[in-house]
């Protein structure tokens, strides 16, 4: 079967390296982006399985991004999953007003290794549902 | 709570004991002439009370009684009776414990011509305390309308306060929050990377990430740091201990602190001026609080170029400068950059980590040493902070 792929854009190369690493160990292919924006012409041209998208981004917050991303005919199937250091209520509040697939708290590794399998199962079967 | 404010101010309206205007009394048995003598002679008396073994029986005002006396023969009819025969028999008797308000409404509820009457007050054992003027009452009550209106204001604008305080606040907490986890995440992230690093044997990769962790738990330490010393500083809390120390190692160590968190970028970072030693009187972990703070934003700001610590001395004082080639501060951003969460914009588009406090505590760390601090920069081209600070606590 042919690897899943993640698009992860966060401004924090730490959160990149870490996340890439971590994920390609769970055998996926990986892509970053560093900055909000230019992020739908790389959405579009990569057609990711799933997107991790930071919150606290310089002049491009996620959370206006997921609404820009989701916005565009050719990329709102895309699922999205805000991948933040915000705290829990903050992250319920932002999926709730950008209707994104749900989030992933940075910090937990066997809870993004966990989500990731389930957004990318979810996004198999039905786009909308979302358990978490 | 302006409005809850204005029932306190209401339900706090004064007992009439306090607004007693006179105790005069005249025994019932007076003859009408002595009490027209002792209105004669006493101008600003309004009123008698008329009291009997300290029960009020009856009140005299003095615009009635001289109507009385002063009508044609009014003197020859009245002159010698007793005063108890003029007196009004029924005038108005409340209890001290009564409240100015309710008083009011009992006095304004009596008909026209006694409206202006004053009104007798009573003790549990309805014994004699005086009476009250209602002219005074009025403008009592008028006064306490005012500052009612008056306080609802201040109420109101300490509400809009408050509530500027704590949108500051919230903004505060949710940058905090974030500044706090999102170095923490990174260092278990890298943790947890580093591991999968060894377990393959890859020593390249394990030197970078160990770098990596270095940066981030120093950013973490120097964020908590602030945190605590601006809690320290606002409760008043912050002491200094002074000791003899040299400033020059110091420097030193801290240019290698920004050496570490320049990271992978092209800045080299130069200690110049005093080489050797220069010994001053001071609170080191302030000063070095300080030089973290200056250095770790050159640092921050500074993508490529330089970063160059000056230490001269002269007149008692230590002068140290902090010069970067970075982004530079704008004009307008210079006043700001000192005041408490003058960075503090919203943290899902800060465009540069920290907690925007790390200026306002040097400032404040820098004038409890006894020195100053000043900045300037050119926007897009470098800043520079120097710090004066004096050589000992005593020579200033």
């Amino acid at each position: 079967m042919k690897a899943k792929k993640i698009l992860i854009i966060d401004d924090d190369d730490r959160h990149l390296l870490t996340a890439k690493e971590l994920l390609e160990e769970e055998g996926y292919l990986v892509m970053t982006h560093n900055l909000g924006f230019g992020s739908t012409n790389i959405i579009k041209a990569v057609r990711p399985d799933l997107v991790l998208l930071d919150v606290n981004m310089p002049a491009l917050s996620g959370d206006k991004l997921a609404t820009v991303i989701s916005g565009q005919e050719a990329t709102q199937n895309i699922p999205i999953v805000f991948y933040s250091s915000n705290d829990e209520d903050s992250l319920r509040r932002s999926v709730r007003e950008t209707r994104v697939a749900g989030y992933i708290c940075k910090g937990n590794i066997l809870d993004l290794k966990n989500k990731v399998a389930y957004y990318l199962e979810q996004s198999g079967n039905c786009r909308t549902a979302s358990r978490y | 709570m302006g409005e809850r404010y204005m029932e306190t101010a209401q339900t706090e309206s004064p007992r009439v004991a306090s607004l007693i205007t006179s105790r005069e009394k005249v025994a019932p048995l007076i003859t009408v002439s002595v009490v027209g003598q002792q209105f004669m002679n006493t101008t600003d008396l309004d009123a008698l009370s008329v009291v009997d073994c300290d029960e009020p029986v009856g009140l005299v005002t003095r615009q009635k009684f001289m109507l009385t006396l002063f009508r044609r023969y009014g003197f020859e009819l009245y002159g010698k009776k007793r005063i108890i025969a003029i007196a009004d028999t029924a005038p108005l008797i409340i209890h001290e414990e009564e409240r100015l308000d309710v008083a009011m409404d009992k006095a304004l509820e009596r008909q026209d011509k006694d409206i202006y009457d004053e009104i007798i007050v009573v003790d549990d054992a309805d014994r004699y305390k005086g009476y009250l003027s209602v002219k005074q009452m009025i403008m009592q009550q008028s006064t306490i309308l005012a500052n009612s209106v008056m306080q609802k204001e201040i109420a109101r604008e300490r509400a809009r306060e408050l509530e500027r305080m704590s949108q500051v606040k919230s903004q505060f907490i949710a940058n905090v929050t974030h500044e706090l986890r999102s170095p923490v995440n990174a260092i278990i992230g890298l943790a947890e990377v580093m591991k999968i690093s060894t377990e393959k044997g890859q020593t390249d990769r394990m030197k970078e990430r160990l770098s990596l962790l270095t940066t981030s738990a120093i950013n973490l330490r120097a964020i908590i740091t602030n945190i605590l010393d601006l809690s320290k500083i606002e409760a008043g809390k912050m002491e200094v201990f002074n000791d003899g120390f040299d400033l020059v190692p110091l420097l030193h160590e801290v240019a290698e602190t920004a050496r570490i968190l320049a990271g992978g970028k092209p800045v080299d970072v130069n200690v110049t001026g005093t080489i050797g030693s220069l010994v001053i009187l001071s609170d080191m972990v302030k000063v070095r609080q300080i030089m973290i703070n200056l250095l770790s934003n050159a640092a921050k700001f500074t993508e490529r170029g330089s970063i160059t610590v000056d230490l001269t001395q002269g007149n008692g004082e230590v002068t140290i400068s902090v010069s970067d080639t970075g982004i530079g501060i704008r004009r307008e951003d210079g006043e700001k950059i000192f005041e408490a969460f003058g960075q503090v914009e919203n943290a899902h588009i800060k465009q540069h980590e920290g907690t925007g406090l790390g200026l306002t505590i040097t400032r404040n760390l820098v004038a409890m040493l006894g020195g100053r601090i000043a900045m300037s920069s050119s926007f897009g081209e470098g800043t520079t902070f120097t710090v004066t600070l004096p050589i000992s606590p005593i020579s200033h």
